[in-house]
């Protein structure tokens, strides 16, 4: 699976000092999207969900479903209620999961651990990989 | 052509993609196994359109007779021909996607493993379906064993349960069969015999049921990069393809179903590997097909094969980014990627696509017909299933739809920089993407996809409808919203490595626990056991020698007295016969 | 039907009379011929004749249909009747051609087998023993039956006692299938004096009417048929009384054992297809009782335990004569399912067993002649040593395993193909288990022909040493046989279902 030109490998330390140091390696096509990364746009980009969340329950005030349960008629807003609990239902449930499933990546000692011998995993192989 | 050679309608085009796959174990030259990997698709998937038209709808060949049991081998009908077509494709796009392995040992197995799915779904008899069951198991494992080290046991363990599976289906079929009279034909099973309860849960096991979906998880994020993409595409769906044809409107089904939309989830969302989370997913997204399936309403059915036929597209989709990822990164654990966007653009376009489809998010992929199984489930007032579903959409929303964009392509940006994913891959990627968007078109569209489906409807499905759009979008944009208000206040657990423990563990660590403490046992004890195993055995080949052997009493010129004596006694014993009979 | 005009009619008219008469006659004038040679011309000469006559007769009845010779004019009931149909037909082609070739074999096989002045009665008895089988097989008389059996049996026990110059364990044999052969062939006649007692007839036919009449007839003919059923039992080696057979096929000499193992049951088989469907009838309860559980219970068990037998022994010629008794197995589970296309298949292997077993026999008395080969360790290097005779072997061994476009797996595959019609599903599950026993005790002396080397004897690898013309032809002509059978099963299926047909008056 070696393949095309071999650069040096990616030091994970250096990694970490911002990626405005590397400026150079982003490819051209992402460099008009580079603002996705900033913080204030990450921060305010909740106002998107429920902003729009907000107007789908208006809409659906006056366009009801044509086909619902029978109880969905008086909650306005349903299915973003339910999606809403279902959601959060299901990530809170993680770390009590984790606690109860979780064990250490080599637990069975076969999988988990990436094999030097075929793993594509530069920390693993010690040399870079595609790229 | 299929005019001058009236012999190709007789031979199943899975075949052919078998033979190529065959050639391509013997040919060194790493082009043209290309070629074949590419053409051999192409071929079947030309022939299979022109035998369906021969005989629209229904058309049989390649008789053959083993004795009392007549096999078909060959059967493209409205239901079959659509995942005829479906593999076909996906034969097509993953073979661009793997353009640059050069191993061959992948193109073969890979071709075999299509061809065998395809030889499969379009074989007319339990038997076939048996063969063609057992092939796939047998040639995808070796995608697999190319994952390295650390895959032989998980391959071996995938191989086991699958060759279990083929074994059952194949008892189950002769049970069946011996109840109907020795027709072989592969037809609706029903519940109704216990050969009929054998054959839905090999069909089980090969399709995730849940509590004997663990090989998919086990397995399936350990295979090389192909090859997962290769194995998301058939296996399961081959099974969903016997459920459809065998158990449609069974009501055990849509419980089935359910539950096997829901319990993944919860694995998906603590699963740190993102290939294992995409398998999760896999095996969330064929509970709605299976539920689809017991609904067994044409409307359901419908959607299921027009999920089934999108499924393949999008989930093949998302495999095949993270696989790009992986390529390049070396990694698909979500605790090590992030902000790939930066470097992996396209892959990430890609990537939101393919989630987008799986999170039917309108003008998407699985927006039609995920919808229309919905759908069925309130008209035939299957409220608590409906539920059900719906909770899982949320949870496709979470694992999918955000955690593997997000974790791979945004989030905290890990630093890595690489090279955007090499040609082919992207090639494969935008070929499904293109179908992605393609196939739920509100204009000319996802009319092309009802035109495959096989069952008549009174009023076709409309999806685009203000409230279907608009409910549909408040699911979403709750998910979301409930995803960055979780992660604004901290609550949304980190991405952290670990091995999550699955059903698996009963025989990876329990079984191998109870075996090798068995074994510690049975080595204390062997000193006495060693004696009495020596003196048990010795005794029992004694005897057998001792009866049947030239030496022995079954060979002993039998004295002509005592001969004399057995035929008189063996009169007697007929007389009694002649004297009681009735 | 050119051939047919060659023949002159009074061939064909006479012709059941003379299959009889003529070896009968011969037999007595072979007996006091001087000469060995001039004894073998003439039993060859008699022996072609009756294929001749045997093949004419076969292809007129296919185109007359039955016919019903009367011995001196004398109309049944009162006189000896003489019948030919199409259930008999195909036995007496098979008896005849097994003696002709046989007699080609045991020109060169008598020579190392028997001492010269023995040759002369040899050939003698090897007449009667024709004259009998063929006789029993078209008798329309059921006491004429019984003498013609005795004919055979008689000469037959002579013939193996013969094999003591080879092999003094032959006088036991021989003394021992004497007093079992006796006792069935008394139980025989017992059952048919209970016969002539309810219907106060002898002849064949008169006797299916008259009880059909009865509807079954009285407690007197169900003890008539248990003692038929056991008598012919006896004498077609059903287990487990098969007592006398592995010992008279593995110590007759090499062209008897031939010749028995695929006519003498045959005919014993024969003339129980004859009794059970054609004078008594499976719609009488008791017949149908005796066909379901005694007759395919002990043909299973037999097909399994043979089999196993088979597997462990270090005679060849013990083996496969156990192996016999397995496919007789076979034959009663085809005559005990009782549908037309079982009975059909059973038939049909008795066809088929009687060319594979005979060619293998034919094979196994080469390796005898050239090597003395007996054991099945002994078969090491055959393959390299003779390999037309070995190449022979494998292919009738192949055939009695029942690899397809051979003719075992033809009459397998219709007697499988028969139980699953007749929903006998776990039949079909005997049928594939003693084919794999059969493929393993034919494997196994294969695997040591061909796979290890010819042994050393003073330190020099056994040179190729292939048998005589007149041996290999015979066992080619057999193994041709099996394959083309194999290959076109047409005409042996059409005369099997024709046969089963009159059987089962379903024609």
């Amino acid at each position: 699976m070696m393949t095309e030109t071999e650069t040096p490998p990616v030091d994970e330390s250096a990694a970490d000092s911002a990626a405005a140091a590397k400026a150079d390696d982003i490819h051209p096509a992402a460099r008009p999207f580079l603002f996705l990364g900033k913080e204030s746009v990450k921060r305010n980009f909740i106002w998107l969900p429920l902003i729009g969340m907000i107007v789908c329950i208006i809409i659906g005030v006056f366009y009801p479903q044509a086909k619902a349960l029978p109880i969905e008629k008086y909650i306005p807003g349903s299915w973003a209620i339910y999606g809403f609990l279902a959601y959060s239902a299901i990530v809170l449930s993680a770390n009590t999961l984790f606690n109860f499933l979780g064990r250490d990546e080599a637990y069975y000692g076969e999988g988990g651990l990436p094999d030097p011998e075929y793993s594509t995993d530069p920390a693993i192989t010690g040399e870079p990989h595609h790229d | 052509m299929i005019e001058q050679v009236p012999l190709l309608a007789e031979i199943n085009p899975g075949l052919w993609v078998i033979l190529a796959g065959l050639i391509c174990t013997l040919l060194p030259i790493g082009h043209a196994r290309k070629a074949f990997v590419i053409a051999a698709p192409i071929f079947a998937g030309f022939l299979i359109f022109q035998i369906n038209g021969l005989n629209p709808g229904a058309h049989f060949g390649g008789r053959l007779n083993f004795g009392p049991v007549e096999l078909t081998t060959l059967r493209i009908d409205k239901l079959s021909v659509v995942w005829g077509y479906l593999f076909c494709l996906a034969g097509i796009i993953n073979g661009i996607y793997a353009l640059h392995e050069k191993c061959r040992m992948t193109d073969s197995s890979a071709l075999i493993y299509t061809g065998a799915a395809i030889a499969g779904v379009l074989s007319g008899d339990m038997i076939t379906l048996f063969i063609m069951w057992e092939l796939t198991a047998i040639s995808s494992v070796f995608l697999i064993w190319k994952g390295g080290d650390h895959a032989y046991a998980a391959g071996v363990r995938y191989l086991a349960i699958h060759v279990l599976s083929g074994v059952m289906l194949l008892a189950g079929a002769i049970m069946f069969a011996q109840a109907n009279g020795g027709d072989f034909m592969f037809n609706e099973i029903g519940l109704d015999s216990p050969g009929g309860w054998l054959m839905l849960l090999a069909m089980g096991i090969k399709v995730g049921f849940p509590g004997l979906h663990m090989w998919m998880q086990d397995a399936y994020p350990k295979a090389s990069i192909t090859g997962t993409v290769i194995l998301a595409s058939f296996t399961t769906k081959f099974a969903v393809y016997a459920l459809a044809r065998g158990f449609a409107g069974e009501e055990i089904l849509i419980w089935v179903g359910a539950i096997m939309t829901c319990f993944p989830v919860f694995f998906a969302v603590v699963e740190n590997d993102l290939r294992r989370v995409l398998a999760y997913s896999l095996n969330n997204q064929l509970g709605f097909m299976v539920c689809g399936i017991g609904i067994g309403s044409a409307l359901a059915l419908n959607g299921v094969v027009g999920q089934v036929f999108v499924h393949v597209i999008f989930k093949g989709l998302l495999f095949m980014s993270i696989g790009a990822v992986m390529y390049r990164t070396g990694t698909a654990k979500a605790s090590e990627l992030g902000g790939l966007f930066r470097s992996m653009p396209y892959t990430a376009v890609f990537c939101l696509i393919g989630a987008a489809s799986i999170a039917a998010v309108p003008l998407f992929a699985a927006f039609v017909t995920k919808a229309m199984i919905l759908a069925a489930a309130v008209y035939d007032h299957h409220y608590i299933p409906f539920l059900m579903m719906l909770f899982a959409s949320a949870g496709v929303m979470e694992h999918s739809g955000i955690k593997v964009p997000h974790f791979t392509f945004f989030a905290h940006d890990s630093g890595r920089r690489v090279k955007e994913a090499p040609w082919n891959m992207l090639t494969a990627m935008g070929i499904a993407t293109f179908f992605c968007i393609y196939l739920a078109w509100p204009v000319g569209g996802y009319q092309n996809l009802y035109a495959l489906m096989p069952y008549e409807l009174d009023k076709a499905y409309v999806p685009y409808t203000i409230d279907h759009v608009v409910f549909q979008m408040q699911l979403l944009f709750a998910a979301i919203f409930a995803f960055t208000l979780l992660k604004r206040f901290k609550l949304y657990p980190a991405e952290r490595r670990a091995e999550i423990l699955d059903l698996d563990w009963t025989y990876r660590k329990m079984g191998l626990g109870i075996a090798s403490w068995a074994s510690a046992m049975w080595d204390r004890l062997s000193v006495q056991t060693g004696r009495l195993k020596t003196r048990v055995l010795g005794a029992a080949g004694r005897r057998l020698y001792q009866t049947f052997s030239p030496a022995g009493a079954a060979s002993e010129a039998t004295p002509s007295g005592l001969a004399a004596i057995m035929t008189a006694g063996l009169l007697f014993v007929v007389l009694m016969f002649e004297y009681f009979a009735k | 039907m050119s051939f047919l005009e060659l023949i002159p009619d009074w061939l064909l008219i006479h012709g059941p009379a003379f299959l009889m008469a003529l070896p009968l006659i011969m037999a007595a004038i072979t007996a006091i011929l001087p000469n060995k040679r001039v004894a073998w011309a003439s039993t060859f000469i008699v022996t072609a004749i009756l294929t001749l006559t045997a093949f004419s007769i076969a292809l007129y009845n296919a185109e007359v249909g039955s016919t019903l010779y009367k011995m001196g004019g004398w109309a049944p009931p009162h006189g000896i009747s003489l019948v030919i149909d199409a259930l008999n037909a195909p036995v007496i082609v098979l008896i005849a051609v097994m003696a002709f070739i046989t007699v080609i074999y045991a020109m060169p096989a008598t020579i190392a087998e028997i001492k010269p002045n023995k040759r002369a009665p040899f050939y003698a008895a090897f007449l009667l023993s024709i004259a009998g089988l063929l006789g029993m097989v078209v008798s329309g008389d059921a006491f004429n039956v019984f003498v013609f059996l005795e004919v055979s049996s008689i000469s037959t026990y002579v013939l193996v006692a013969m094999g003591a110059a080879r092999d003094r364990r032959a006088l036991s044999a021989a003394y021992n299938y004497l007093i079992l052969g006796s006792i069935g062939a008394t139980f025989f006649v017992i059952g048919v004096g209970f016969l002539y007692m309810e219907t106060g007839t002898l002849n064949m036919a008169d006797m299916a009417r008259i009880l059909a009449d009865m509807d079954g007839g009285s407690r007197v003919s169900k003890i008539a048929f248990g003692f038929i059923v056991i008598g012919l039992g006896l004498k077609l080696a059903m287990f487990p009384l098969h007592a006398w057979l592995p010992g008279a096929y593995a110590y007759a000499p090499t062209p008897v054992t031939a010749f028995l193992a695929s006519t003498a049951t045959k005919a014993a088989l024969y003339l129980l297809l004859r009794f059970t469907f054609f004078v008594f009838d499976p719609s009488y309860t008791y017949v149908a009782d005796v066909l379901m559980f005694v007759l395919v219970g002990l043909g299973v068990i037999g097909m399994l335990f043979a089999s196993l037998q088979a597997i462990f022994q270090t005679d060849v010629r013990r083996m496969l004569a156990f192996s016999s008794v397995a496919q007789v197995g076979y034959m009663l589970l085809g005559v005990g399912i009782a549908t037309t296309a079982s009975v059909a298949a059973g038939y049909l292997h008795l066809l088929n067993h009687a060319v594979i077993k005979g060619g293998l026999f034919l094979a196994l008395g080469a390796m005898w002649y050239r090597f003395g080969i007996t054991r099945t360790q002994d078969f090491q290097g055959l393959g390299q040593t003779m390999p037309w005779t070995m190449g022979a072997f494998t292919i009738l061994g192949l055939s009695l395993v029942g690899v397809p476009f051979t003719a075992g797996f033809v009459s397998k595959i219709n007697l499988a193909e028969a139980a699953a019609d007749a929903g006998w599903w776990w039949a079909v599950g005997i049928i594939m288990l003693t084919s794999i026993l059969a493929l393993i005790y034919i494997g196994r002396v294969l695997l040591m022909a061909y796979f290890q080397s010819p042994p050393e004897v003073n330190g020099n690898v056994v040179d190729r040493n292939e048998a005589p013309l007149m041996m290999l032809f015979p066992m080619w002509v057999l193994a041709i046989a099996s394959v083309v059978i194999g290959v076109e099963a047409g005409v042996m299926v059409d005369a099997a279902t024709r046969a089963a047909e009159l059987l089962l008056g379903t024609g």
